[in-house]
Formats: C-alpha cells, sequence, structure tokens
C-alpha cells in the first residue's frame, strides 16, 4: 500500500490532480461552516454584479444570488453525487461482472445478454428515460446515472474475472478444499479490486460530467437548489451578456474533472503491475546504442562477427546486463548453435544483431557487430533496415505470436520480397509459391491465401522459414525456432532447415536450449552463461570432451531416452541474476571445483584445445577416448 | 459474408425486443394512473379515455406491452400531446437533423482520434505525444456543453466566424454552405470529448501492439517504420479500437443532446428534453425507441467491418 | 498389490458452438473412454503431444472437469465426480505453470494453510508445526513463508506447488508437466526431489509429460496418449525400447538425440487429424507407415502384445 502511494507521488501530474482534489474537497466539506452569503437568497436589485464589483467577490448571477457561495455549496453538491453515483454502479456493477465471470455458462450468458441490452441505449436515452419515469430531481438524476454506468463497470470486471477465475491458482483453491464463496472472497477479489479502484478513478469525472449535464439540461437539481450544471444552465440564457455567471461554475467542473482525470492516471499507472514494471512502452525502430568504450575492429574475414558485444536493460535505475561481452563469428555455409538455459542471453546476443531488441529498455553499451567489415551497431537505421530481412533474416520461436494475425501468409511473404526487391505484384506472388513450395508447404498455391490462424504449428512455422528465405539471405538467425513446436513437427523442422542450409550454402546462427537439436545440426557450438560465453568449439569437441565445468554438468542433467528410470544429475543452487554479478567466474557459486581464485579476477575466455575455448582456470580434463 | 450479416441483422431481433422491453418497464415505472401520468398537463378526461382505449391501459401489464409493440410494429407510435403530431413523424423529422450534426462530429473524432493516438504512440514520450496527451485531457475534463458555450462565445460573439446557434439561416438560401457555416461549431464542439476518448484507447491499443512478436517480425523483414506503424500496427490496433468507435458513436449521439440544446439545433435530443420536461411522455417513448434501433443497427455495422478486418472472427 | 486408482470407461467431450439454449452444434471428443489401472506406489507416466488430451485426462482425475461418461475409483472406492473437495485429500494436482498456480496476493503461508485449514480442520498451531514439517521435507527454508509468489525462481515456486499438494495429505499426485517450464538444471533438482518424496512418503505418481526422456527417468509404465486415447501402455522400459503401436516409435525416433544424425522420422508433412472432423478407424492412420485396409474402417482397441504391454494397433510391430 505505502508502494502504491509512493508510485502515485512519483507521477508529478498525478501528485498535482491530488493537491487539487483534496483542496475541493475540504474546501466543500468546509463549506458549511464559512462565512458565506445564503446561496438561495434572491437581490434583483443587485443582478449581474461583476467579481469585485459590490459586496460578492465572485460577483451575482441573473437572480441577485452570490455566485461564490452558490459555487461552493454547488461544489459540494456535485461532487456528492458524482462519488455516490460511482460508488453505486462500481458496487452494483462489480457485482454483476463477477458473478457472471466467475459462474460463466448459462448464468454468464443472460446477465450478460441482459447487459448487452442496456449497452444497446446511447447511455443519454437510458438516462432520460429513466428521469423522464421519475420526473425531474437530484436523486432521480443519480439514480439514472449510476444506472446507466452499470452495464460498463460489469461488463469490465467480468472480463477481468474470467481471466482470473481460469488461473491455475483458483483451481488449487478448490483442491484445497475451498467453496466457491470463499474463493471468490479470497482468491478473485483481492485481484478484482485493483480492477475496480481503476475503473472507479478513471470513471469519477464522467460520472461528475453526467449529472452536471443532466442537471444542465433542468433534468437534475431543481430551483433554488443547484449543482455545478444547473448553475450552467441557468447562466446560459445570459451566456452573451454576462459570461462571468457560465464561466465561472464551467471552469469549475474543468478543473474538478481534469483533477480526477489526472489523478485517475496516476492510479491507473501505479495499480496496472504491466505499466508498473515500466513494460507499456513501445520499442523503437531499432535498439538504442550507447558506446562510451573504443569500438573493437574487425579482426577476421567472417560473414558475420560479434565483438565484444554489450547489450543491457535499464530497468528502473537496475542495470541487467544480459549480454556482457561476447565474441563469436560465423562463416558462410556455417552452422553456428548458441547454447543456454533461460536468461543466459542468447536470444538477446541474437536480437542484438540487427538492433532487434527492445528499446526501451534494451541499450546496446558496446562492442561492435561487423556484417561483410560493416559496423551494424554504429549504422545509421536506414542502413541497418535495407540489410534485416535481405542479408541477415530471423527465424522466431513462436510461429502463432509472429506472423502478423490480419494479413494472408502470401501477403506477408510478397511483402518480405517487395520491402527490398522492386518486383511487380504477380512475379512477387509467383515467388512467394516458389517459397512455400521449398519448404515443403503441400497445395502452395491454395496456402497462400490462407491466414496464420488456418494453419498448424508446423505449418506456421514453415511460413516463418519461407519468410525468411524470400531474399536469399547470406545469415539466418534462428532464435529457438523449434521450442513452441511438438517433437514429431520439431524434427520435421530440423530436417527441412538442414536440408535448406545444405542447398543454399547459408550460415545460420541456431539459438537453443536443447543439446540434441545441437548436436544434429551444428557444425560449432558456443554455450551461454549469465551473459557471456563460457566455452565454444567444435560440436562434437564440445559434446565429447566438455572443457568447462558447467557444460559438463549441465549435459548430465539432460535426460536421454534410453537411459532408463534413474536420478538425474543435478546442479545446485540457481543461475546468478544479471543485475548483481561479481567479479570473476558466474558460475563460481554452484561449481564443486571452486577456488578462490575464481572469485578474484575476470576470467579470460581462452584457448585450451585446436579450435577450443573456455572461460575457465580449471577445466575439466580431455577424457583419454576423446584425446586418441 | 452476406450469410454473416443476415446473421447478425437475425440476431438484431431479441436486442431490438429487449430494448422495447426496457422501455416499456421503465414507464411503466411511472406512479399513479397511467393514463393521467402519460398525458400529463394535457389530462383532460377525453384525453385520459382515448388513451386508455388506444394503449389498453384498462388490461394487464403483458397484454399492454404487446398492444404496444403490435402498435410500434405497424408504424404506429401515438400521439404527441404537446406537438398534436404523429410520435413517428415528429421523431424521424428531428432525428435528421441530429443524424447530420452527430454523423459529422462521429467522423471527425474517429479520423482526429485515431491519427492523434497513433502518432502519440509512434512519438512515445516525445513532443507531439505530451501535447496531443494534454489537448486529450482538457478534451475529455470538459463539459461539451460549456465547451459549446464558450465556442459561441469566442467564434460566433468575439470573432464572428460562424452563426450563434440554429441548423438554418433565418433569412437567406438553405443550401450546403450555410449548412456547413451553421454545423462547425457544434459539429467540433461535440466531437472533442468522443476524440479524446478514441485517442487515448487508440494510443493505448498501438502501444499494446507495438509490443507484439509480429511488429518486431516485420522489422526483421526490414518493413520501412512508416510501413509498421501505419500498415502493421494500427490494422492490429484497429481490432480492438472499432468496437470503441461503435460504443463512442453512441456517446456523440448522447452528447447531440447538449449540443443542440446549447446550439438551438433542432435536433431528436432537443425534442427529448422537452418533451420530458412537459411529460409528454409518448414521445419520449416513442423518441427513446426509435433512435435505440438505430444505433442498434449501427451497431451491426461496426461488427460487420469488424468482421471484415479479422479474418479470426468466423463469418 | 493394490489398486490406488482406477478409471473404467473415463471419456470428455466438449461442446461445440454453444448456444443459449437447446443442444450445442457439436461436440469434440478430447478423452475416449478410457480405462487405466494405477497401483500403489507406483508411477504411471502419461505421454503425448499438444490437443492428445493429456491435460483434460488430468483435470477429470482431480474433479475440476467432471467427466462425461466413466468412473474414478480410488483405493476402491468409488468417487463422487461431481465436488472438488471430495478429492482434494485424496487425490492432488501440481501445475505446470508454477507462477500462475500461486495466487499473486497471497503469502506463501495463506497458500500453505488453505488445504490444512480446509481439508483437515486444523488448529493453528497444528497447521505451524505441519507446514515446517513438509517445508523441510521439499527443501525449503521458513523464511520463504512471509513472502509473496512473484518473489521466486520457477523452480522455486514449483516446491512450493508441490509442498501445497503435500500438504493435503493425499496418497496420490497428479504431476501436469511439473519441469517442463523449468531450465534443464532446475528440472533435474525437481525430478530427484519428487523421487524423493515418493520413496519417503510411498505416493502414487500420475506423471504427464511431453518429454519421453524425463518420463522414462521417472516412470514405472507409461501410457501413450494420441488424439484422446491410449495407443500403448506398458512397462517404461520395454515400451520406449521396443515399440508396439506405430506412433510410440514416431515419438522415440523424433526426440533430437546426441549422436543420431538428422533425418525427418516421417517421410510425408503430416498433421493432426481434425478433431471436428475425426477420421474413421485409427486416427493414426494417415501418418503411419503400417497401415492396412483394416486400418480404415475399424477402431482398434487396446489388445495384449507380450506380457504386460498392450497397443491398439490392428498390424503392430
Amino acid at each position: 500500500m505505502s508502494g502504491f502511494f509512493k508510485l502515485l507521488a512519483r507521477n508529478r501530474l498525478a501528485l498535482g490532480g491530488l493537491i487539487v482534489m483534496v483542496a475541493v474537497v475540504l474546501l466543500s466539506l468546509l463549506t458549511p461552516l464559512l462565512p458565506l452569503a445564503n446561496p438561495d437568497v434572491i437581490d434583483t436589485a443587485n443582478r449581474f454584479k461583476l467579481p469585485l464589483e459590490g459586496t460578492a467577490l465572485l460577483g451575482t448571477d441573473h437572480l441577485g444570488r452570490d455566485l461564490l457561495s452558490r459555487l461552493l455549496w454547488g461544489t459540494r453538491l456535485s461532487l456528492a453525487v458524482g462519488f455516490v453515483a460511482a460508488a453505486v454502479a462500481a458496487t452494483l456493477g462489480a457485482t454483476i461482472g463477477i458473478v457472471a465471470g466467475f459462474y460463466g455458462g448459462k448464468t454468464d450468458n443472460i446477465i450478460m445478454r441482459g447487459v448487452d441490452m442496456l449497452m444497446a441505449f446511447p447511455y443519454i436515452l437510458l438516462a432520460l428515460a429513466i428521469v423522464a419515469a421519475l420526473g425531474p430531481g437530484l436523486m432521480n438524476a443519480l439514480i439514472a446515472v449510476s444506472a446507466v454506468n452499470i452495464p460498463f463497470f460489469a461488463r469490465n470486471i467480468r472480463g477481468v474475472t474470467v481471466g482470473i477465475a481460469h488461473k491455475e491458482f483458483v483451481d488449487a483453491a478448490r483442491l484445497s478444499g475451498m467453496g466457491d464463496l470463499r474463493i471468490i472472497a479470497t482468491e478473485v477479489l483481492p485481484n478484482v479490486i485493483p480492477v475496480i479502484v481503476i475503473a472507479i478513478s478513471t470513471t469519477v469525472g464522467w460520472m461528475i460530467l453526467e449529472t452536471a449535464g443532466l442537471s444542465f439540461l433542468g433534468l437534475g437539481s431543481q430551483p433554488p437548489q443547484a449543482d455545478l450544471g444547473s448553475m450552467l444552465g441557468e447562466a446560459r440564457s445570459a451566456l452573451i451578456t454576462n459570461p462571468n455567471t457560465s464561466i465561472i461554475p464551467g471552469a469549475m467542473i474543468l478543473i474538478i474533472v481534469m483533477a480526477i482525470n489526472l489523478l485517475g492516471d496516476g492510479v491507473r499507472d501505479a495499480l496496472d503491475p504491466r505499466l508498473k514494471s515500466g513494460a507499456l512502452s513501445r520499442p523503437m525502430p531499432a535498439t538504442r546504442v550507447d558506446r562510451k568504450a573504443p569500438i573493437p575492429t574487425a579482426s577476421d574475414d567472417a560473414l558475420l562477427a560479434l565483438r565484444d558485444l554489450h547489450t543491457q536493460f535499464h530497468v528502473k535505475g537496475r542495470v541487467y546486463k544480459a549480454v556482457g561481452g561476447v565474441d563469436l563469428s560465423v562463416r558462410p555455409g556455417e552452422c553456428l548453435g548458441i547454447i543456454g538455459e533461460s536468461g543466459s542471453g542468447k536470444s538477446v546476443t541474437a536480437l542484438s544483431v540487427m538492433g532487434l531488441v527492445a528499446s526501451p529498455p534494451g541499450v546496446i553499451t558496446g562492442g561492435a557487430v561487423y556484417y561483410q567489415g560493416q559496423d551494424l551497431v554504429g549504422a545509421p537505421y536506414e542502413t541497418l533496415r535495407r540489410l534485416r530481412g535481405d542479408s541477415v533474416a530471423y527465424i522466431f520461436q513462436d510461429p502463432q505470436a509472429t506472423l502478423h494475425p490480419l494479413y494472408t501468409i502470401g501477403d506477408q511473404l510478397i511483402e518480405a520480397v517487395r520491402v527490398h526487391h522492386p518486383k511487380g505484384k504477380a512475379e512477387a506472388r509467383a515467388h512467394a509459391i516458389d517459397l512455400l513450395k521449398s519448404v515443403r508447404i503441400p497445395n502452395a498455391e491454395d496456402r497462400i491465401n490462407s491466414y496464420p490462424h488456418e494453419l498448424s504449428g508446423g505449418m506456421r512455422q514453415r511460413v516463418g522459414i519461407a519468410m525468411a528465405l524470400a531474399n536469399d539471405p547470406e545469415v539466418i538467425i534462428a532464435d529457438e525456432p523449434t521450442t513452441a513446436l511438438d517433437v514429431t513437427v520439431q524434427a520435421q523442422i530440423l530436417s527441412l532447415l538442414d536440408d535448406l542450409r545444405r542447398e543454399r550454402g547459408l550460415a545460420i546462427i541456431f539459438i537453443t536450449h536443447d543439446f540434441g537439436v545441437v548436436a544434429q545440426l551444428c557444425d560449432r557450438v558456443a554455450v551461454m552463461y549469465a551473459g557471456r560465453i563460457v566455452e565454444e568449439g567444435p560440436t562434437e569437441a564440445i559434446l565429447n570432451t566438455a572443457a568447462h565445468p558447467y557444460t559438463a554438468r549441465l549435459m548430465a542433467c539432460v535426460p536421454e531416452l534410453g537411459g532408463g528410470r534413474r536420478r538425474l544429475a543435478a546442479i545446485p543452487g540457481l543461475p546468478p541474476g544479471v543485475d548483481q554479478l561479481g567479479i570473476g567466474c558466474a558460475f563460481a557459486d554452484r561449481c564443486d571445483k571452486v577456488q578462490p581464485a575464481c572469485r578474484a579476477a575476470d576470467i579470460p575466455l581462452a584457448p585450451l584445445r585446436p579450435g577450443q575455448k573456455v572461460r575457465c582456470i580449471h577445466p575439466e580434463p580431455a577424457r583419454p577416448e576423446a584425446v586418441a | 459474408m452476406a450469410g454473416y450479416i443476415i446473421k447478425r441483422l437475425l440476431s438484431a431481433i431479441p436486442v431490438l425486443l429487449g430494448i422495447s422491453i426496457i422501455v416499456f418497464v421503465i414507464m411503466a415505472m411511472i406512479p399513479g394512473d397511467p393514463a393521467t401520468a402519460i398525458l400529463g398537463s394535457y389530462a383532460t378526461p377525453e384525453n385520459v379515455e382515448k388513451l386508455n382505449r388506444d394503449l389498453g391501459l384498462d388490461q394487464p401489464m403483458i397484454q399492454r406491452y404487446f398492444i404496444w409493440l403490435g402498435n410500434m410494429l405497424h408504424g404506429d407510435f401515438g400521439r404527441s400531446f404537446s406537438l398534436n403530431r404523429a410520435v413517428l413523424d415528429e421523431v424521424l423529422e428531428r432525428f435528421n437533423a441530429t443524424l447530420v450534426l452527430a454523423g459529422t462530429a462521429f467522423v471527425i473524432c474517429s479520423l482526429l482520434g485515431v491519427a492523434a493516438g497513433v502518432i502519440s504512440a509512434a512519438r512515445q514520450f516525445g513532443l507531439a505525444d505530451k501535447l496531443i496527451t494534454f489537448v486529450v485531457l482538457l478534451g475529455i475534463s470538459i463539459p461539451s456543453f460549456f465547451l459549446g458555450m464558450m465556442m459561441i462565445l469566442i467564434f460566433a460573439v468575439d470573432l464572428r466566424w460562424f452563426p450563434v446557434s440554429g441548423m438554418w439561416p433565418i433569412y437567406g438560401d438553405r443550401d450546403f454552405t450555410a449548412l456547413i457555416r451553421h454545423l462547425t461549431l457544434p459539429a467540433i464542439a461535440l466531437a472533442v470529448v468522443a476524440a479524446g476518448v478514441i485517442a487515448r484507447l487508440s494510443r493505448s491499443a498501438m502501444l499494446e501492439v507495438l509490443r507484439q512478436d509480429f511488429i518486431r517480425t516485420a522489422r526483421a523483414k526490414g518493413v520501412h517504420e512508416r510501413s509498421v506503424i501505419w500498415r502493421h500496427a494500427l490494422r492490429a490496433a484497429m481490432v480492438t479500437i472499432i468496437p470503441v468507435l461503435g460504443i463512442q458513436a453512441g456517446f456523440v449521439l448522447s452528447g447531440a443532446v447538449y449540443i443542440e440544446i446549447v446550439f438551438q439545433w433542432p435536433g431528436v435530443g432537443r425534442m427529448l428534453v422537452d418533451a420530458i420536461l412537459t411529460r409528454d411522455i409518448l414521445l419520449v417513448q416513442g423518441g427513446v425507441v426509435i433512435v435505440a434501433a438505430c444505433y442498434v443497427m449501427f451497431n451491426i455495422v461496426v461488427d460487420v467491418a469488424q468482421s471484415l478486418l479479422d479474418p479470426r472472427i468466423k463469418t | 498389490m493394490t489398486e490406488a486408482l482406477k478409471l473404467t470407461g473415463l471419456s470428455k467431450s466438449f461442446p461445440v458452438g454453444k448456444r443459449l439454449f437447446g443442444p450445442p452444434k457439436a461436440m469434440v471428443r478430447a478423452v475416449r473412454p478410457t480405462s487405466l489401472v494405477v497401483d500403489k506406489g507406483e508411477t504411471l507416466g502419461i505421454v503425448g503431444e499438444s490437443g492428445c488430451g493429456k491435460t483434460t485426462l488430468a483435470r477429470m482425475l482431480v474433479g475440476l472437469l467432471a467427466p462425461t461418461g466413466g468412473r474414478i475409483e480410488i483405493e476402491g472406492e468409488p468417487l463422487n465426480t461431481t465436488n472438488p473437495a471430495t478429492f482434494g485429500r485424496k487425490i492432488q494436482y501440481v501445475f505446470q505453470d508454477p507462477i500462475s498456480s500461486l495466487n499473486p496476493r497471497k503469502t506463501i503461508r495463506q497458500i500453505m494453510e488453505a488445504p490444512l485449514r480446509h481439508l483437515h480442520r486444523m488448529p493453528k498451531a497444528a497447521r505451524a508445526t505441519r507446514i515446517s514439517e513438509i517445508f523441510a521435507a521439499v527443501n525449503l527454508r521458513e523464511e520463504f513463508l512471509e513472502r509473496y509468489p512473484h518473489e521466486f525462481s520457477g523452480g522455486q515456486a514449483q516446491r512450493i506447488g508441490i509442498a501445497r499438494a503435500l500438504a493435503a495429505d493425499a496418497r496420490i499426485l497428479i504431476l501436469d508437466e511439473p519441469v517442463s517450464a523449468l531450465d534443464v538444471s532446475v528440472q533435474a533438482q525437481v525430478l530427484n526431489l519428487l523421487s524423493d518424496l515418493k520413496a519417503k512418503l510411498g505416493l502414487t505418481y500420475l506423471f504427464i509429460s511431453h518429454d519421453l526422456a524425463v518420463v522414462e527417468a521417472v516412470s514405472d509404465r507409461v501410457a501413450v496418449l494420441y488424439f484422446g486415447s491410449v495407443v500403448e501402455i506398458g512397462p517404461t522400459d520395454q515400451v520406449f525400447a521396443a515399440p508396439h503401436h506405430p506412433y510410440t516409435k514416431l515419438l522415440a525416433d523424433s526426440a533430437p538425440k546426441v549422436g543420431r544424425a538428422l533425418k525427418a522420422p516421417e517421410a510425408r508433412e503430416t498433421e493432426l487429424p481434425n478433431p471436428l472432423d475425426p477420421p474413421q478407424g485409427c486416427a493414426f492412420r494417415a501418418r503411419c507407415p503400417y497401415a492396412i485396409p483394416r486400418c480404415a474402417t475399424e477402431e482398434p482397441a487396446l489388445e495384449m502384445q507380450q506380457a504386460g504391454v498392450w497397443a491398439a494397433c490392428h498390424n503392430p510391430q
């Protein structure tokens, strides 16, 4: 709770709104105690006095009543009615929404049909009909405004409740012996309340406007009692001759509603967990680059070479060193595997190549990526864009999420071609069909008109591959392309990728967490841990004689079919967080060979055997049969 | 597609019935003798007797509903006692004027709102974003009737660019330019609030979409950033924006009531308020049912547009 | 050996295209009538790919889904399949996603107390002692009890999920992909913990996974699910060493393996059958290299292939 207020206070606009609101609420609470003129005393001799003219501070209205006094009493009334209407609508709406969302099925169906009916009215028609039936009056306006807003709350809260009611922790609560009412009270409600508070805070202003509106129309508060809306309504006839009588209550409504809206936005930002982590910012077209250290030079003739690459995430004053100095290179026709567990930085490394790390919060803070000798990290956006998909193409993990859901796969393929190579539509389409055939999609001529949701996961990933191949790139970066797929489909996709790279002489950087996949597909492999490469070398050498203790022990953890029932080797502990890396070996805390020297200084990635490099001062000994 | 439209039209029937029931029930809440209450100040003995006969007010509720429904289906919405005119004729004439006003405002707020939202999202935290966010905040906080009054003061009274009120000039031709001159201020005043809401939602919908994986795919393909924003992202965001447009159409229609009062626009909203104040209940009832029915039809158009946009909706 | 869990003809169909009134447009059979027996102290592995019905089956076993047909018996007693609370003390569930199975707004202590309070009506002091015992058993520090779920890594959260299941004091645990959200180094820790607990407490496991190697490492017997039916069941080592059903063989050949050349085990680019339009006869027929004419007309039933191994195939290998 204190965290909530801290977050709210940090938002300067919301704080301003809060201050204004506190002032207005205090003022209206104190109104009866203030030495004000009676707001309803008519004094036609002193009508339409301007502010400061005569005794009334803000002047008088068309009946000579004191405007300041009427303004404060009116504010008091408007606020009270707005808050009560919001509370009533929220309570009833949320109850309906929770019941419908939690029970689902027929209950939900019938309630929501009713809500839909109410929402089929433009809201004011319903309010007008209610006022017409009950007669004009502030209480009736309040009832009308609450009633009209119930469906909005109900629908909003229902949506959230449905999401929560299907969460596994609700199932778990059931299995813990809890009944429906207890689950609603202790599992669902605490998770729905922030949404209710957000909904209230963003609609209170609206409710005040609506009640003011009904009063403005003469359907709300009745004379002599006045709220802000009816003050405006009464002043309207003298708008041209005496605008100040209109401007004063109008400006008051504007100030109140604006303060409430600012405060409401602040409350929303402070309560919404996605906004809290600063996540709801859009990634820029290319990752931000902020290199302080000198830029390393291209050293060899590799097609694509990463030199001392550093990529970090800056989130709320914390620095996550996702990639902490990675050197890698790939030659034409070579398949390089990058293997690591989640959080090891393997995907961020891959995305950094073409500046695709989401930014904010990602920043490339050092190093270089050389493609045919040209540094991509410092390159202007247009250069990067021209190379993306044309020379260096990506295949991503989840084919369901990575294809645009609203365009046919044909359109997406054609776009991939035409953005780099101006071709006629028909020619591009023929090319797209060829691409689909090359990834062995049956009936390519028909399938080209399919939308992604009409294809199975395996077929979608074939489309993803076809898209990567569209412009005959030199390098393909595949980021866990088979992780989301079933094993039988994975086998098909891997064998397709292997055929394609041999046919086309592609260089592939293949990111995975699966040693079996690396063994079958890659020529060389780099093992990543806590943002750095701990070992690199020919696949066979690494798999047979892993030199880094992490590699060796990780491989021992992987169960393999044919091993029978057994106890698995495990690595105790957890990988370190990349926001709190110490000096020296990141694996030291989990390593059983750790020596004081491991934690004393940075350990370089040093050559050990021909082609094999390791970041360890006590590497595993080579097995005798492997040396021979 | 035709099948989907027919399906949607059929599904509107229960909604329309529901609307008629809701209106009927609300009107049945009127305390006291219905005929006297409905007629209000026009409750002469002859009128009461005639109304009792017309509406079958001596019958039980259910039967009264069906008599009323049957009459409506024949185009008979009763007579307005205050205007001494058939309700349907009056409502249709007034609704015409409302459609001109609300339709224009809706087009303005949709275009402006979506464009502002997209630009704001694409330039998140930039100057344009801050400016738009501020204007939007102002827009959603100002009562539309107050805005309308201020616009009259500034643009009609002070600057004399536009007429103060009405739909047509009192003297002179009722031509298109005259209409535009009269329409400009009320249409803008009406559009501002809805444009603000649409801009906010478009901005957050765009921000949500821009974080999706398929946007990264588009960028990885080398698609121009302009096309990433206006083609890939906006199209996906429209799936969330279009239903909002449907809801906002209802708000524009609602806001028209205030604007019609402020600008003396001869629309259905002003008619309804006058009818309530004179307790011309039949006119209220007929007006509400007819406008709500039109809004239901409009929402079908929105749904059809949505299904054209999103192939995942089963047609 | 006695039966811990017995299913007889258990099935589940989901309606598609619901209407407000009247019957739905179609029914999809997620689990076809299935009969299984799990012995006390045994681990039965259930493997299958996405959409094969393994999670639906598991959720029925703990009462989170009402079966369409069939019976569940636990330790010889038939269960009332309509009330999950009657299941709680006999059979518990460990969820796939460890984080989302913990309420983000409750402390771990509150989460752990729920089964003790509601299933066992234990007084406060007894609850605290019991929670300490359980936490010691799953190697969790007691200081974790006052924290909230988001403060834990996946592996720790999964231990908490296991601890909660143990708190109910059930003899049978349904483990629904308990390690598939975890990294391999942590996965091994959790799998070893599960096997220790089983030995110490004499539990019975139903272990669901898509990963054949993991299932092999923990299971006594394994059942292979395809398209809602068990196609092969038997002792784990026998089933994987010499599969009788062609689908089991395909699964075993597809798992990437160090030292095996890369080739697609299936020549054709195949897909799963459409559940809205299920094929006649054997569901695997279209993908099967050994299909014979009979497969197109007659749905195969489980038949004993050798001692303890059953397969549903007209042309077993």
